[in-house]
């Protein structure tokens, strides 16, 4: 049936392009380097292909930093840029490299997941901890921050070498929950103390923490995507979930066209497609990135998500003092300091 | 003819209108600069505090200052328009310890800053952006140097303010014109009453209405007013005296015509033809007079009703004179009168004046001197030259005319007191009427021991300036003023 229909269509297209240049020249290709699995994406990046067929749409999966660096260097210059590193999101954005999108989906888009109509927060992560169900035989899970303090402090000996986080150092969304846990509470760093004291594991995604719950190599992580933990939860019942009951951050992918993109015209409808409702209605119903749109229905949406686990949902502010994250005498300071922590703790436990 | 050369209103209109554009225009300039440097001023003052925010985070440490970077700092910088923001923490040396942006800052600024904190517009990356930098002092255990910090950020905010305040300025204002607007058609309204009263007032008078006005009229209007009561005021007068002169003129005609009437009556009830040649001799004296005061009538009546029409040309009066009176001697009603010449003027003296006019006037007086005297008076005619008129006069030394009955004299159908002569009484009254048209004067005095002199003061003219014009306009001209 689709051959033939297409034969048809072509057949109808074919005056037309005799007139231009070539039958190929009418798909307009669209490079989007990503810093989102392309697993969980896959549904909506097949809607927008079954939306705009006229659009090839070629999609890297990359790290956080690979796609930063491609901003500045990639030469020709990707059409949209995705990445969960927010901070560094922001300052290619704050150095010029983002163009305005003016369409009525990105006027409407709610102004704390926006910066200047240039960048879009389009997904809504819940940051979680999530422990494998041998933990629950030994102890009390942790549902706050401070529980998971205090099991840091008093189940020294049965955690050791069973925690796993992100390393700040190696992958830049890490650094920036670490940061913005920093920014709510001094007391973090008896938290990164008490992650020294038990040897954590430090890795640099949230699969690799995943895949060694499942394992049974760790038993508790912290600070793990929401997203990534709940589809693999539904996978693997070992693996519990649990969004701390105190504050949970809540992390967004963040878009922009490029400013030298090559094809601006298929960026900004792929951009529009993001976060318009049938991009966000995919988004809700066929992954699990939560919709932002209050209008939009689904399993997940960042609505729903607010009803199941409470008021505690704290965004990572879409602003310039995420700016402040990337400075590199901050994060030079900040990872000094984190290092110094953790590493005491350490030489402090080891030493008896 | 009433030329309407556009209304008052409209008039007023265009003078406020130009005037409040080009008064406006420079407002409007003002508040535009005043504006925008309001707004600069406000956004300056942001810049000033983020400046203020991150010099609070620098600290030293082994030697070397240390900072990092406030994320509050970058917000105040960011300011709800979510400018990007550049910030940059230099060293003693122009190193820079912390920069989130490759901007280059001019040697020249940063010694600028070094005096004084000081804020800069400038381009970068095809973006305008407002600079500002200031030096702090700071000091360590190792070093104790100063350090620069320069924050910036675009100027969209700005000028989205220095735009909104400019715009509720620029708003307020036309609101403003526009009041004045409708407030001074109002006034203007209000200020022309009087003029359309007087108007619907002089719509509403009969015709022959003459009176004078009778309307209430601001301090503005009162020469209008004043001037129409003048012009109501001739109109009446000059009725008047029309109205007066054709009674005078139909009782002048009526009496020669009943004398026709009741002489041929008599005649028609003789069987006598002595009677009839008689009565034929009469009537035909008769309508002789009739028929002189009728023509005097209508000369008198056109020489009233004749307009000026256009420029007359220089005339030599010396000539008409002369040509005039040589005339008039040799007429069989000058036998018994001694009419001659006094001693005239050497060479032409030049006057405006038509030479039927002079003729004509000339006739007139030497008809009335010889009908008014008796037989065998010397009637002279003479000129007198001034420094800028002449005076023609022509004296007689028959019985003169009372002082009183001189002024009465030129009026119409007046003989002053005489019923003795066959004289109309037209005659002065002619003379009087050319002498006005000529631009002169007529006046009368007596001579001693008895007699009247009657005088025409003329204007000279200065025939030599526009003797060229002359000739070239009126052809008529060089034959009545010979070179």
């Amino acid at each position: 049936m689709i051959p033939l229909r297409r034969r048809f269509a072509w057949m109808l297209l074919l005056p037309l392009c005799a007139l231009t240049i070539s039958a190929r020249a009418q798909v307009t290709p669209l490079v989007v380097e990503a810093a989102l699995d392309h697993d969980v994406v896959a549904p909506l990046l097949e809607a927008f292909r079954r939306a705009h067929p006229e659009i090839d749409l070629e999609f890297h999966d990359r790290s956080t930093l690979t796609v930063d660096a491609l901003v500045s260097e990639a030469d020709p210059a990707p059409d949209v840029v995705i990445s969960s590193a927010m901070p560094w999101q922001m300052a290619r954005v704050n150095e010029g490299y983002a163009q305005r999108l003016d369409s009525p989906a990105a006027r409407s888009w709610p102004a704390w997941a926006k910066w200047r109509d240039e960048v879009f927060g389009f997904t809504f992560e819940p940051i979680v901890m999530a422990y494998r169900l041998d933990l629950s035989k030994h102890m009390m899970p942790p549902q706050t921050h401070a529980d998971l303090h205090t099991l840091l402090t008093t189940e020294q000996t049965q955690l050791r070498g069973k925690v796993t986080t992100y390393s700040p150092l190696k992958s830049g969304v890490g650094y920036t929950l670490f940061q913005q846990d920093a920014r709510y509470t001094p007391r973090f760093w008896d938290l990164v103390a008490g992650m020294g004291r038990v040897n954590a594991s430090l890795e640099a995604n949230t699969r690799s923490m995943l895949e060694g719950l499942s394992d049974g190599r760790y038993w508790l992580g912290y600070n793990l995507l929401g997203s990534y933990a709940m589809v693999w939860a539904q996978e693997h019942p070992e693996v519990i979930v649990q969004v701390p009951q105190d504050y949970s951050l809540v992390m967004m992918r963040m878009a922009f066209i490029h400013r030298d993109a090559p094809h601006p015209g298929a960026a900004a409808t792929f951009v529009d497609f993001l976060l318009g409702r049938e991009g966000q209605r995919v988004l809700a119903g066929q992954t699990p990135l939560f919709s932002v749109r209050p209008d939009v229905v689904g399993p997940y949406t960042a609505a729903r998500l607010r009803d199941q686990v409470g008021e505690q949902l704290y965004p990572i502010p879409l602003n310039a003092s995420l700016l402040a994250f990337v400075d590199p005498q901050r994060r030079k300071a900040f990872l000094a300091r984190w290092r110094r922590e953790f590493e005491r703790s350490r030489k402090v436990s080891s030493e008896p | 003819m009433i030329e309407v050369t556009g209304s008052l209103k409209r008039r007023l209109a265009v003078w406020l209108l130009s005037t409040v554009t080009g008064l406006g225009a420079l407002l409007m300039l003002e508040a535009w600069v005043s504006t925008h440097r309001a707004a600069e001023r406000a956004f300056d003052s942001q810049l000033e505090a983020a400046a203020l925010t991150i010099a609070e985070a620098v600290q030293w440490q082994a030697g070397e200052p240390l900072v990092e970077v406030p994320a509050a700092a970058l917000q105040i910088l960011a300011t709800r328009h979510q400018e990007r923001v550049f910030y940059a923490v230099l060293d003693a040396y122009g190193e820079a310890v912390s920069t989130n942006m490759p901007f280059t800052l001019q040697p020249e600024w940063r010694a600028r800053v070094a005096d004084a904190p000081s804020a800069l517009t400038t381009d970068f990356d095809g973006t305008s952006w407002r600079l500002y930098g200031r030096e702090y002092d700071s000091a360590g255990w190792v070093s104790q140097e100063p350090v620069q910090v320069w924050v910036g950020h675009t100027r969209v905010g700005r000028q989205a303010l220095g735009d909104e305040l400019f715009e509720r300025t620029l708003s307020r204002f036309l609101a403003m014109v526009l009041l004045a607007g409708i407030l001074m058609a109002m006034a203007l309204r209000v200020a022309l009453g009087p003029m359309r009263r007087l108007r619907r007032q002089l719509r509403h008078r009969n015709a022959d209405d003459m009176g004078p006005l009778d309307a209430r009229v601001p301090e503005e209007m009162r020469e209008l007013a004043q001037t129409l009561d003048h012009l109501f005021a001739r109109q009446r007068h000059s009725r008047e005296a029309l109205l007066r002169f054709t009674a005078d003129a139909s009782h002048q005609l009526k009496t020669p015509l009943a004398g026709l009437k009741s002489t041929s009556e008599l005649a028609l009830k003789s069987q006598d033809p002595a009677d009839w040649q008689a009565a034929l001799l009469a009537v035909h004296d008769g309508a002789d007079r009739t028929s002189r005061l009728a023509s005097q009538l209508l000369s008198l009546a056109r020489l009233r009703h004749i307009g000026e029409e256009g420029k007359v040309a220089p005339l030599d009066i010396v000539a008409v004179l002369r040509e005039s009176v040589l005339d008039w001697a040799g007429r069989e009603v000058a036998r018994d009168h001694d009419l001659g010449l006094a001693e005239l003027p050497v060479g032409p003296l030049w006057v405006r004046a038509e030479g039927w006019a002079i003729r004509e006037l000339l006739g007139n007086l030497i008809d009335n001197a010889l009908r008014y005297t008796k037989a065998g008076s010397e009637i002279t005619l003479g000129l007198c030259q001034q420094r800028e008129t002449v005076s023609l006069y022509v004296e007689d030394d028959g019985p003169g005319v009372p002082f009183e009955a001189r002024e009465r004299l030129l009026q119409p159908f007046e003989r002053g007191g005489r019923q003795d002569t066959d004289g109309s009484g037209l005659g002065l009254a002619i003379v009087d009427s050319i002498a006005r048209r000529l631009g002169g004067r007529l006046s009368l005095s007596e001579r001693s021991p008895h007699g009247l002199i009657v005088t025409l003061h003329l204007p000279l003219v200065d025939h030599q300036c526009d003797q060229n014009a002359t000739r070239l306009d009126d052809p008529d001209a060089t034959r009545e003023a010979p070179p």
